[in-house]
């Protein structure tokens, strides 16, 4: 074979490589304008300086503190790696993944994952998990998360699951195909709206109150994993009135935190301590707070995780303080865009929300 | 040179039709919505028991079971929106989007039961009856805090039971009973959801 011909033959193997990276690129879906909380997970990886504290769960811990607030009171740096219904080995694969990049002081699990002891649903395993740098870390919170008719290849090549979505393509796949705009500040996922909550649906009984053996295989290893590494482990149940957060389910987790030595706190007994007001402080009846309640859940919280854990005051540093400038910016620019919004259209259009009637 | 363009051409063309179809958006919409207490409640093994009672023969394998309150009939997966025009205002209304997807779970509480409904494609449909208290009964006649033995009485011994969970399943739906000292503590129709 001729040089010609060597040459021809590795053209078009990277032209087939260039172009299914493409048709990848183009055909997953961008989560910027609609359903953005599939963005949060890969935001973490555009950090440039590490962090005091990291949350790992569910949209209880990335809709209700915000880390700008713990930045601001306390000089606390922290990221939440959050996601939709993430899942407790969701959860623990993420931590183990951030720990090979840096090595927080502080870890901070929501407990409500741990009545889920058995995949749920492929659409949030996607929000949890594509975002996710393909590592190790990744494979094995995909083979623990996927559903019966999933398949770990199409996670490792998405063009494999997405492939039709070409009828669905929006200007936003375009728009956003190399560069997306930025979503959350630190995985806290801001809204300003207020929806107030009007009533609370009683927890329906249970025949089983006791949480799954899978889910505390995994708060072990979450345990292990931190004490190896030196890092406190707090649990922490946020003040969402609803999923119905059961007495039997709190008392596991009191005994579970006295046995290993950890702090628990559950915010849904020291709602009026921290000040939330429920006619204002969320923007979905209760399920989650919005930014003037996160912001108070932040104050509330940083206070004790200062005192409790020696949090140093970081605003010092120069370099440090540099990056946060600029998130401290981006913060307030988004909550002064959110709230023009609110006034010209009664709705966040930005986020794909739809106008409550 | 020709056969290897070609052949990365097929090869493409594969990657494309390949691997499984339907919903890729990732919205995965018409799914069940995320229920606080699914996953908990309904684990349940299977049965062994294949012998029908009467009653249970009675009941329409295609619309599954029905509740029925006032001369309204309730099955799982009905549109809401007749449902809700029949029964009239709720005494309590609660209603709480679906995490991160589209979607809304809606609670219509009533004088001893409560509905909970799914969305899809912007249509409330009945996705669960919860029987609150002994003022009212399936359309079997068991109440809360019947006896067990009324209980397989009514509906037969083909349920499949975990823990102290008695399940029947007809059609769409399912009618689990919570049975605690013999007595009958929660009754609760479910739609059943495909995966």
């Amino acid at each position: 074979m001729n040089k010609k011909g060597i040459g021809l033959k590795i053209g078009t193997v990277c032209f087939l490589f260039i172009t299914l990276w493409f048709l990848q690129k183009l055909l997953v879906p961008k989560y910027v304008t609609a359903i953005v909380e599939g963005s949060l997970i890969e935001e973490y990886y555009h950090e440039k300086t590490d962090h005091d504290v990291i949350f790992i769960g569910d949209c209880e811990v990335y809709e209700n503190i915000s880390p700008i607030t713990l930045w601001e009171e306390y000089g606390i740096t922290s990221f939440i790696r959050g996601g939709a219904q993430q899942l407790i080995w969701q959860s623990y694969y993420l931590l183990e993944e951030t720990l090979k990049y840096e090595k927080p002081k502080v870890v901070v699990f929501n407990v409500l994952a741990m009545k889920y002891d058995e995949p749920q649903k492929e659409a949030y395993n996607r929000l949890n998990l594509d975002g996710m740098k393909l590592s190790k870390e990744k494979i094995k919170a995909v083979k623990a998360s996927m559903m019966d008719d999933e398949n770990l290849i199409e996670y490792i090549f998405p063009l494999l699951r997405y492939h039709s979505r070409w009828s669905e393509l929006t200007s936003e796949d375009f728009k956003y195909l190399f560069k997306k705009d930025k979503i959350s500040h630190n995985g806290y996922y801001m809204r300003v709206d207020v929806e107030p909550v009007k009533s609370i649906p009683k927890g329906r009984k249970l025949s089983n109150y006791q949480f799954g053996e899978r889910s505390y295989y995994y708060l072990d290893r979450m345990v292990e994993l931190c004490k190896e590494n030196d890092i406190d482990l707090v649990l922490m149940k946020a003040p969402s009135i609803y999923p119905y957060w059961y007495d039997e389910w709190d008392e596991q987790m009191r005994e579970y935190a006295n046995k290993h030595d950890l702090m628990y706190i559950n915010f849904l007994d020291l709602i009026d301590e921290i000040g939330i007001d429920y006619n204002v402080d969320t923007y979905d009846a209760g399920l989650h707070l919005n930014l003037y309640g996160a912001e108070k859940m932040a104050v509330y919280f940083g206070d004790i995780l200062r005192k409790t854990y020696g949090l140093e005051d970081r605003r010092g540093d120069e370099e440090i303080k540099k990056v946060w400038d600029e998130k401290v910016e981006f913060y307030y620019s988004m909550k002064e865009k959110q709230l023009r919004e609110l006034e010209e259209y009664g709705y966040l259009k930005s986020l794909g929300v739809e106008k409550r009637e | 040179m020709k056969r290897f363009f070609i052949l990365s051409m097929v090869l493409l063309l594969l990657l494309a039709a390949c691997s499984k179809g339907g919903n890729t958006s990732g919205d995965a919409a018409g799914d069940m919505p995320v229920d606080g207490t699914k996953g908990n409640s309904q684990d349940i093994q299977e049965g062994q028991n294949p012998a029908d009672s009467q009653e249970n023969q009675e009941v329409d394998q295609e619309k599954g079971y029905e509740f029925v309150f006032n001369g309204v009939t309730i099955a799982m997966h009905s549109k809401m929106e007749p449902i809700l025009e029949k029964l009239g205002e709720p005494m309590e209304y609660f209603e709480a989007e679906s995490c991160a997807l589209p979607g809304m779970e809606k609670i219509y509480t009533y004088s001893g039961f409560e509905i909970l409904t799914y969305e899809k494609e912007g249509v409330d449909y009945v996705l669960s009856v919860v029987i609150l208290d002994d003022s009212v009964s399936t359309k079997e006649g068991i109440y809360l805090y019947s006896d067990l033995d009324s209980l397989i009485e009514k509906y037969g011994d083909d349920y499949t039971k975990e823990l102290n969970t008695y399940k029947y399943e007809s059609g769409q739906s399912q009618l689990v009973f919570l049975v605690e000292d013999d007595e009958i503590t929660s009754i609760e129709y479910l739609a059943t959801m495909e995966q």
